[in-house]
C-alpha cells in the first residue's frame, strides 16, 4: 500500500479512478467522478409503495436520499446477511442516491486499457449497466446508465 | 371177753380207787368226830371262863362299894357301876351256854337270885351305897349293914355255886377229852391199814400192766428208735395180739415196709432213675404224696434242667462269641480312643493357637478402633477443607464472572476501535475520492488518504487480531466459568460425599469399636474354650485309661465266658445221667 504512491499515476485520460466495493461476495467498482461520499449505512427509514430495490430513505447531512439495493436491482440471489452495510452516495444528472455496499475496499486507479468491455458470463440485467471487467474480476459498473435508467426515473415520479 | 389195754389199766386203778375211797370215808368220820369233841371241849372252857368272869364282876362290884363306903367319893363307884351294867349280860350268856345241861340250869336258877334277887348281893350293895350317900351318918349306917354279914354270906353262897358249876364242867371236859383220844386212835389205825392194803393192790396192778403192755411197747420203741436213726431193715414181731399193742406193732410193720419202699424209690431217684412212680398209701399219706409229687416235679425239673442246660450251653457259646467280639471291640475302641486323645491334643494346640490369634485380633481391633477414631478426625478436617475449597471455588467463580464481564467490555472497546477503524477507512476513502476529484492537485492528499486508509486497515487488522484473541479469551473464560461451575458442583458433591464419608467413617468407627469389643469377647471366649479343651483332653486321657481297663476286663470276661461254656458242657454231661 505504501509503495503505491511511489509509482506515479499514468496519464489521467488513460486512467480510470475507481471506487472498489464488495457486494454479495463479489467485487464491484464505480468511477469516483460519480461518487460524492461513502459513509456508514444507518437510520434507514422504510418507504412504502416503492419497488423492492428501493429500501427506503436516509438522512445524510441534511439531505434526504433514496437508498438502492443493487442486489435486488440486478436480481442477484440473497446470500445471507452482509457483514457491515455501507452506503455510497453517488450523484449525476441532478440525481443523487445511495447505493448499499457490503464492504468499501478503497479507491484505486487502473489503466483504461485494462478494462475489458464485455464478459460472456455476465448476462441478463447486469450486462446493461456494465462499463467493463478488469483482469482481477473487478466488475466496473456504468453508473451513468444506472442513473439514466427509466426504472429509477419512474421512482421519481412515484415519489412525487 | 377181750381185754384191751384200757380195760386192764382201768381195772387196776379202779381197785386202788375203791380202797382209797374207803380210807377217805373212815378218815372223814374220825376227823368229824374229833372236830365235834374239840367243839365241846372249847364249849366247856368257855363256860368256865364265863363263870370266872361272873365271880370277878362280883368282886369288882364289892370293891367299888367298899371304896365308896370308905371315902364317900363318887370316883370309887366306877367299878361298881361297870359291874352292875355287865352282870346281867354275863348271867344271860351263861344260861345260853348251858342250855343242853339241865343240872347246870338248875344251879343257875340258884345263882341268879343270889346275885340280882331281892336279897341278892347287888341289893345289899345298893343299900349300903344309898346309906353312905348321907354324908354325915351314912358311913355308920352302911357299916352297920355290913356288920350284919349278910353280904358276906351271900358272896360265899355265890362262890360255892360257881365252884360247883366249875367242877361239873371240869368233869365233862375230862370225859370229852377221853372220847376224842379214842376216836383219833381209831382213825389212825384205819388210815394205816387202808394205805397198806391200797399199796399192795396198786403194786400188783402195776406189775401186771407193766408186764402186759410196757414190754411190747419198749420193743416197739426200740424198733422205732432204730427206724428214727435210719435203719429200716428192722422186723417187728407181731404175735397176733388183738389189743392196741398188737395193732400198733402191725401198723409199725406196715409203716416200716412203706418206708422201705420209699427208701428204695429214693435210692433209685438218687441213682438218677426218675422213671419210678410212687403210689401213696392213702390220700393223707403226706410222705407218699410228697414223694409222688417230688418224683413228678423232679422229672419235670430235670426235663427243664436238661433244656436249661442246653440253653445254657448254647447261650454260653454265644456269650463266648459275644465276649470275643466285645474284647476285639474294646481293643478297637481303645485304639480309637487313643486316636481321639491325640486328636484332642491337636485340637487343644489348635485352640491355643486360636486363642493367641484371637488375642492378636483383639489387639488389632483395638488399634483399628483408634485408627478409625483418628480417621473420623481426619474426615472432619476433610469436611472443613472441602468447605474452604468451596469458598475458594466461589471466589474463583466470581473472579471468572468479573473476567467475563471485563472481556465483554474489552469486546465493546474493540468494536468501538473497529468502528473507528472502519470510519477511518471510510474517511480515507472519502479523502481519496476528494483527492481524485481534485485531480493533479489532490495527488498528495490522495497519498495521505491512502496512508490513512492503510492505517485504518492496520487498525482493523489489529482489532481483528484483538477480537480473535478476545474471542479465544472469551472462549477460555467461558470454559473456565463452566469448569469453575463444574468444579463448584464437584466440590459441592465432594463435600456431600465427604460428609457421607464422614458419617460412614463414624459408623465404621462405631462398628470397629463394636468389633473391637467383640474381638475382646472372642479372645476371652477363646481362652475359656482353651480351658475347656484342656479339660476335654484330661477327660480323654481318663477315658483312654478306662478303655485300657475295659480291654483287660473284656479279656477277663472272655475267659470267664469260656469257663461258663465249659461249665454248661459239664452240666449237660451231668444231666445226661438222669433217666426220665
Amino acid at each position: 500500500m505504501l509503495a503505491r504512491p511511489l509509482n506515479p499515476p499514468t496519464q489521467s485520460q488513460g486512467k480510470l479512478e475507481l471506487l472498489e466495493f464488495r457486494l454479495a461476495q463479489e467485487s464491484y467498482a464505480l468511477e469516483t467522478r460519480f461518487v460524492r461520499e461513502v459513509s456508514i449505512f444507518k437510520e434507514l427509514t422504510p418507504l412504502p409503495c416503492c419497488p423492492p430495490f428501493v429500501l427506503g430513505i436516509v438522512n445524510v447531512r441534511g439531505r434526504i436520499l433514496p437508498v438502492i439495493d443493487l442486489k435486488k436491482f440486478f436480481d442477484l440471489p440473497e446470500k445471507g446477511l452482509a457483514d457491515l452495510h455501507h452506503i455510497i452516495l453517488v450523484g449525476g444528472n441532478d440525481l443523487e442516491m445511495g447505493i448499499l455496499a457490503d464492504i468499501i475496499v478503497g479507491v484505486r486507479s487502473i489503466p483504461a486499457t485494462d478494462l475489458q468491455s464485455s464478459l460472456p458470463t455476465l448476462t441478463g440485467v447486469r450486462s446493461d449497466y456494465l462499463k467493463g471487467v478488469t483482469a482481477g474480476r473487478l466488475v466496473v459498473l456504468d453508473l451513468a446508465r444506472i442513473l439514466a435508467d427509466p426504472k429509477i426515473i419512474v421512482h421519481e415520479e412515484v415519489e412525487t | 371177753m377181750k381185754w384191751n389195754v384200757g380195760m386192764k389199766i382201768g381195772t387196776g386203778f379202779g381197785l386202788a380207787l375203791a380202797i382209797l375211797a374207803i380210807i377217805g370215808v373212815v378218815a372223814y368220820q374220825s376227823i368229824a368226830k374229833l372236830t365235834d369233841t374239840a367243839d365241846w371241849v372249847a364249849h366247856s372252857h368257855q363256860v368256865m371262863e364265863t363263870l370266872e368272869s361272873v365271880l370277878s364282876t362280883m368282886n369288882d362290884a364289892e370293891t367299888g362299894q367298899r371304896g365308896y363306903l370308905l371315902t364317900g367319893e363318887d370316883d370309887y363307884l366306877a367299878p361298881y357301876t361297870a359291874a352292875q351294867r355287865a352282870i346281867d349280860g354275863q348271867v344271860k350268856t351263861l344260861r345260853e351256854l348251858t342250855q343242853d345241861n339241865p343240872s347246870q340250869q338248875r344251879r343257875l336258877d340258884v345263882l341268879e337270885p343270889l346275885i340280882s334277887g331281892k336279897d341278892g348281893k347287888f341289893a345289899e350293895l345298893l343299900e349300903t351305897i344309898d346309906l353312905r350317900k348321907d354324908k354325915t351318918k351314912g358311913f355308920e349306917a352302911a357299916l352297920a349293914v355290913i356288920r350284919t354279914n349278910k353280904g358276906k354270906n351271900t358272896m360265899d353262897d355265890i362262890r360255892k355255886v360257881i365252884d360247883e358249876m366249875k367242877n361239873e364242867e371240869t368233869t365233862l371236859l375230862k370225859k370229852r377229852s377221853d372220847e376224842a383220844t379214842a376216836t383219833a386212835r381209831n382213825a389212825s389205825l384205819t388210815i394205816i391199814a387202808g394205805t397198806l392194803v391200797a399199796l399192795v393192790v396198786m403194786a400188783l396192778a402195776g406189775f401186771v400192766i407193766t408186764r402186759n403192755i410196757a414190754n411190747p411197747l419198749r420193743e416197739i420203741t426200740a424198733t422205732a428208735d432204730r427206724m428214727a436213726s435210719g435203719d429200716l431193715s428192722v422186723a417187728v414181731t407181731t404175735d397176733h395180739r388183738e389189743d392196741e399193742v398188737g395193732v400198733l406193732a402191725r401198723t409199725f410193720s406196715r409203716m416200716a415196709s412203706s418206708l422201705r419202699e420209699m427208701a428204695e424209690v429214693a435210692g433209685k431217684i438218687a441213682g438218677g432213675d426218675l422213671r419210678t412212680t410212687v403210689k401213696p398209701q392213702s390220700s393223707n399219706d403226706l410222705l407218699g404224696n410228697a414223694f409222688a409229687r417230688m418224683t413228678e416235679n423232679l422229672r419235670e425239673q430235670t426235663r427243664q434242667l436238661v433244656e436249661g442246660a442246653n440253653v445254657l450251653g448254647s447261650s454260653a457259646s454265644e456269650i463266648v462269641a459275644s465276649t470275643t467280639q466285645l474284647a476285639s471291640s474294646a481293643s478297637e475302641s481303645a485304639a480309637a480312643v487313643s486316636e481321639t486323645t491325640t486328636t484332642v491334643e491337636e485340637v487343644r494346640q489348635t485352640a491355643q493357637a486360636a486363642s493367641q490369634k484371637a488375642k492378636a485380633v483383639a489387639d488389632n481391633a483395638q488399634k483399628a478402633a483408634q485408627i478409625s477414631q483418628s480417621g473420623r478426625k481426619s474426615t472432619d478436617e476433610v469436611v472443613a477443607g472441602t468447605g474452604r475449597i468451596r469458598q475458594q471455588m466461589e471466589a474463583i467463580a466470581a473472579s471468572m464472572v468479573r473476567l467475563s464481564e471485563q472481556s465483554q467490555t474489552i469486546g465493546q472497546i474493540v468494536a468501538t476501535v473497529e468502528d473507528l477503524a472502519s470510519q477511518s477507512n471510510l474517511l480515507a476513502v472519502n479523502a481519496a475520492i476528494e483527492a481524485a476529484k481534485a485531480g493533479e492537485h489532490g495527488k498528495g492528499f490522495g497519498v495521505v488518504a491512502q496512508e490513512v486508509k492503510s492505517l485504518a486497515e492496520q487498525s482493523r487488522q489489529a482489532t481483528n487480531q484483538v477480537r480473535t484473541i478476545l474471542s479465544d479469551i472469551q472462549k477460555a473464560t467461558g470454559a473456565a466459568v463452566l469448569a469453575t461451575e463444574q468444579g463448584s458442583k464437584a466440590v459441592e458433591a465432594g463435600a456431600k460425599q465427604t460428609e457421607a464419608a464422614g458419617e460412614s467413617i463414624q459408623t465404621l468407627a462405631g462398628s470397629v469399636t463394636e468389633a473391637a469389643q467383640a474381638a475382646t469377647q472372642i479372645a476371652a471366649s477363646s481362652q475359656q474354650q482353651l480351658v475347656g479343651v484342656d479339660q476335654v483332653a484330661g477327660a480323654m486321657e481318663n477315658i483312654k485309661q478306662a478303655s485300657t481297663q475295659n480291654v483287660a476286663s473284656a479279656k477277663q470276661l472272655e475267659v470267664a465266658a469260656r469257663n461258663l461254656s465249659e461249665l454248661g458242657q459239664r452240666l449237660k454231661q451231668i444231666i445226661q445221667h438222669y433217666k426220665i
